[in-house]
C-alpha cells in the first residue's frame, strides 16, 4: 500500500525554507519586529497569510488589521514566530484535499485555533519560550503528510478499517516502520527548527513519550489539545477525528488542568 | 464514522470529546444508513478513547442504537468505560436504561450470539440480584460458565485470582438483549437457541442466510435448543416445517430439544415430525451419543453427496475473486503477489501439517466459498499489518486470518456489485490445521490457484 520508498520520495519533495522567510525569522529571533515586517511584506503571499491569520475571530481583534508592521507589533515576538512557521507549513498543504474533507480555509482555521490555545496553555504553564511556542505549528504537518501518503489508498484503508480499528498512523508504522510524526520531525530538521520542537512533536503522537520530562509533559498537552480541536464538528466532518489514535491514559494527569484552561464545564 | 465489525459485533470508536454540539458530526446520514444495513447481532459504542462526554453527546449515539434495535432486533449497548463513566451513564439514564452496559468489549463479546469463543469461565457480580441472574442466564445460554458471587466481599476475594477467569464481570448491566435467534457451533452441529412463545416473528429473527450458508458449507445437524420454549402457533410450525423440507434436500437433520409440549397441541409436534423434525428431551441425548451423532451427520462436517459444482457465472467472475485476493495480499504485505497456476480440481494441499486456513462464504445472486491456505509462517507475515507485533499465538494469527479473509470477502462484494451482481458475505471461519479444512472441503471441486509473494506460497480455492 505505502512503502518506505514512497516516504523517501515524499521527504525529497519537502521544499527548503524560502529565503525571505528565513530572513524574517532571523529578525524575529533577534527581536527586531520592524525589520522582520519590512522583509515579510516583500513576499505578497506571506503578507496575505498573516493578514488572514490575525483577523480570524479567535484572535479577537475588533477592527481589521491590515498593515504588516502593525501585525508584527500586535503579535509580539513569540506569536510572530509561530505565525511564520504556520505559513511555512501552509506551503506544504495540498491545494485540493482528497482523503480528508478539508480546504485551505479550514486548514488555516485549525492552525489558528491550535496556535491560540497553545499560547493559552503556555501562559498557564508559565512558559515563555519562542521555540516551544512554535512547536505547535508543526503539529498539523501530520495531517498534511497523512493526506499525501494515503490519498491514493482510500478504498484500501476503508476496507481495512471496516474489520479492524486501525488509525492511519498505526497502519503507516506497521507498513514502513516509520510513522507520521517521524516525518514531521524530519520536516522540522529540514526547516532547521530547534531540536526540542521535533521531540515535542514525537511525544504529541501519544505513542512516543519523550525522556525529557518537561518536553514529554508538553507533548501530553499537545496530544490532548489536538483531540480537543479534532473533536470540533467541522474537523469531525472532515474525517480528522481518528487519523491517529487518542491515548487517553497518556493525558489523564493533565486533563483537569486542561479543562480549566479551555474553560470546559464538566 | 463507521462501526468496526468482528464476529457479528459492530463497535463505534469515537475519540476525544463528545457533547451535544459535536456528536451529530460523528455520524453522517451515510454512516447511519450503512449502520442500518450491517448484519450484526450486537452494536456498541466504545468509550475507550473518549475523555469527556455529557448526556447530549452520548444520547446521539444511544438514539441511533435504539433505532437500529427496533429495526434489526439486535442487542445494543455501551462498552469500554471506567467507574466514573459508568456512574455518569447510570445517572443520565437511571430511569430509562434500556440498553446494555459492558465494562469492556471482551465482556460484551461473551453475550454476543456469534462470538466464536465459548466455554469460558467468568466471574460475575452485580449488586442488583435481577441483573446478576439475567447475566448468568445469558452467559449459560451462550455456552459459558459463570461463577456468580452473591456478595461484594465474595467477589473481591475471588477476583484476586484473576488468572482463573477469562474475564471478571462487574459494572456491567444487561438491557434488552437482541431478539435474534442465538446461534452457536458445537463440534459440527449448529445450535439455535429459541425461547418463549414462537410465532410468525421467528421468520424475522431467524438468520436464514446463515442457515443456508451452513448447509452449503457442509453442516448436517441443526439443533434447536428449545428448553425455554413455552409454546408455538401455526405460523412457527409452518416456518419450521419449511426449514425441515429445505434441509432434507441436503440430507441434513433438524432436531428440537427440551420442549415439553405441555401447552402446545400435540398435532403440531406430529406435523413437524412428518416434515422430518426429530425431537429429544435432552441435549446430551444427541451430543453424547456418538452413534446417533454420526447417524444424524454431526460427527463431522460431511462432504455433500450431491456435490455442488461451480457455475459458469462464478467461473466468469473468477478474475474478480483473484483480483480481490491479490490486491488484499499486496495491500497487507507491500509485496507483489503472483499467480503461479490455476486448475479446476479438488483441493490439494502439500505439507499439510504446516498449514493454516480461513474461509468465507458468499451468497446472493451467486453463492460459494473462498478458501485461503497458508503455511503458518506466511500467515503470520501476511497478517502482520493486522497483528502488529510479532506473535506466535495461534489464536491471534487465526483471528487475523479471519479478518484477512473478511477483507477479501468485502473487496469481492464491491467488485461484483460494480457488475450488478449482489452478494452478501458470511462470517469468516478459520482452521488451525489444514486437516480440519479438509474435513469440510476435501471432496469439493473448485478452482485452485497457487500464488506467491516474496517467494512465499499460498493457495486460493474457490468452491461451492
Amino acid at each position: 500500500m505505502i512503502t518506505a520508498e514512497d516516504i523517501k520520495e515524499y521527504i525529497k519533495k519537502i521544499p527548503p525554507t524560502p529565503a525571505i522567510l528565513n530572513e524574517t525569522i532571523l529578525h524575529v529571533n533577534a527581536g527586531d519586529l520592524t525589520k522582520a515586517a519590512k522583509v515579510a511584506q516583500e513576499d505578497l503571499a506571506l503578507a496575505s497569510y498573516l493578514r488572514n491569520l490575525v483577523n480570524k475571530p479567535i484572535y479577537g481583534f475588533k477592527n481589521e488589521v491590515h498593515d504588516i508592521s502593525q501585525i508584527f507589533g500586535i503579535l509580539g515576538v513569540n506569536i510572530a514566530k509561530q505565525s511564520l512557521y504556520n505559513y511555512m507549513l501552509s506551503l506544504l498543504s495540498p491545494k485540493k484535499w482528497v482523503l480528508f474533507a478539508m480546504n485551505q480555509h479550514l486548514f488555516y482555521d485549525l492552525q489558528a485555533d491550535l496556535s491560540k490555545h497553545w499560547y493559552d496553555i503556555l501562559e498557564h504553564l508559565n512558559i515563555d519560550d519562542k521555540d516551544i511556542g512554535s512547536a505547535i505549528t508543526l503539529l498539523p504537518s501530520s495531517i498534511i503528510i497523512c493526506e499525501a501518503l494515503f490519498k491514493e489508498n482510500i478504498e484500501n484503508v476503508k476496507l481495512l478499517r471496516s474489520t479492524k480499528n486501525l488509525d492511519y498512523n498505526t497502519i503507516l508504522k506497521r507498513l514502513t516502520k516509520l510513522d507520521l510524526f517521524d516525518i514531521s520531525k524530519y520536516i522540522a530538521k529540514t526547516w532547521q527548527m530547534p531540536e526540542s520542537i521535533g521531540t515535542i512533536i514525537l511525544a504529541s503522537s501519544g505513542t512516543r513519550p519523550a525522556s525529557d520530562e518537561r518536553l514529554n509533559n508538553l507533548g501530553k498537552w499537545m496530544h490532548l489539545l489536538l483531540f480537543y480541536e479534532l473533536s470540533k464538528p467541522q474537523f469531525l466532518e472532515a474525517g480528522l477525528n481518528d487519523f491517529i489514535e487518542f491515548n487517553v491514559e497518556y493525558v489523564m494527569d493533565i486533563y483537569e488542568d486542561f479543562m480549566k484552561v479551555m474553560e470546559v464545564k464538566e | 464514522m463507521r462501526a468496526v465489525v468482528k464476529d457479528g459485533v459492530g463497535i463505534f470508536y469515537p475519540q476525544g470529546f463528545l457533547d451535544g454540539n459535536n456528536a451529530p458530526s460523528f455520524l453522517t446520514i451515510d454512516d447511519i444508513k450503512a449502520t442500518e444495513q450491517l448484519k450484526v447481532d450486537m452494536l456498541l459504542v466504545s468509550l475507550k478513547k473518549v475523555i469527556f462526554f455529557n448526556f447530549n453527546g452520548i444520547d446521539v449515539f444511544v438514539k441511533l442504537l435504539l433505532r437500529i434495535r427496533i429495526k434489526n432486533h439486535i442487542a445494543i449497548g455501551i462498552c469500554d468505560y471506567d467507574r466514573k463513566k459508568y456512574d455518569a451513564i447510570m445517572t443520565y439514564y437511571k430511569d430509562n436504561l434500556s440498553f446494555s452496559l459492558f465494562k469492556n468489549s471482551r465482556i460484551a463479546e461473551l453475550f454476543a450470539s456469534n462470538f466464536v469463543v465459548k466455554d469460558k469461565t467468568v466471574l460475575l457480580y452485580s449488586s442488583d440480584p435481577s441483573q446478576r441472574s439475567a447475566m448468568a442466564i445469558e452467559l449459560y445460554d451462550h455456552g459459558h460458565n459463570p461463577v456468580i458471587s452473591q456478595t461484594k466481599e465474595d467477589f473481591d476475594e475471588k477476583a484476586i485470582h484473576h488468572d482463573a477467569y477469562y474475564e471478571i464481570i462487574e459494572n456491567t448491566r444487561l438491557g434488552l438483549m437482541g431478539q435474534k435467534v442465538a446461534t452457536r457451533v458445537t463440534g459440527n452441529a449448529i445450535i439455535y437457541t429459541v425461547s418463549g412463545f414462537l410465532d410468525a416473528e421467528i421468520g424475522n429473527t431467524f438468520n436464514i442466510a446463515y442457515h443456508t450458508n451452513s448447509l452449503n458449507v457442509g453442516f448436517r445437524l441443526f439443533i434447536f435448543d428449545a428448553y425455554k420454549v413455552i409454546s408455538m402457533n401455526v405460523h412457527a410450525v409452518n416456518f419450521l416445517s419449511k426449514l425441515c423440507s429445505s434441509a432434507a434436500e441436503y440430507n441434513a437433520t433438524i432436531s428440537f430439544v427440551g420442549m415439553t409440549f405441555e401447552k402446545t397441541p400435540i398435532a403440531f409436534k406430529e406435523e413437524l415430525e412428518d416434515s422430518g423434525m426429530m425431537f429429544f428431551n435432552n441435549m446430551d441425548d444427541i451430543l453424547k451419543d456418538k452413534e446417533l451423532l454420526e447417524e444424524l451427520g454431526g460427527s463431522s462436517v460431511a462432504a455433500i453427496k450431491n456435490k455442488r459444482t461451480l457455475t459458469k457465472t462464478i467461473v466468469a467472475e473468477l478474475p474478480d475473486f483473484i483480483d480481490a485476493t491479490v490486491t488484499t495480499i499486496e495491500m497487507m504485505t507491500n509485496a507483489k503477489a503472483v499467480k503461479k497456476s490455476a486448475n479446476m480440481q479438488t483441493i490439494a494441499i502439500e505439507n499439510i501439517d504446516d498449514k493454516m486456513a480461513s474461509s468465507i462464504g458468499f451468497y446472493g445472486n451467486i453463492d460459494g466459498m473462498i478458501i485461503l491456505i497458508f503455511p503458518k509462517e506466511v500467515a503470520k507475515k501476511s497478517c502482520a499489518l493486522l497483528i502488529g507485533e510479532e506473535t506466535d499465538d495461534p489464536n491471534q494469527i487465526l483471528d487475523a486470518l479471519a479478518e484477512f479473509v473478511n477483507i477479501i470477502g468485502g473487496r469481492t462484494k464491491t467488485l461484483l456489485a460494480e457488475k450488478q451482481i449482489s452478494v452478501d458475505i458470511t462470517l469468516p471461519r478459520t482452521y488451525e490445521t489444514a486437516q480440519k479444512l479438509l474435513e469440510v472441503a476435501s471432496m469439493k471441486k473448485g478452482v485452485q490457484v497457487d500464488m506467491s509473494f516474496n517467494d512465499d506460497n499460498f493457495t486460493f480455492f474457490l468452491t461451492r
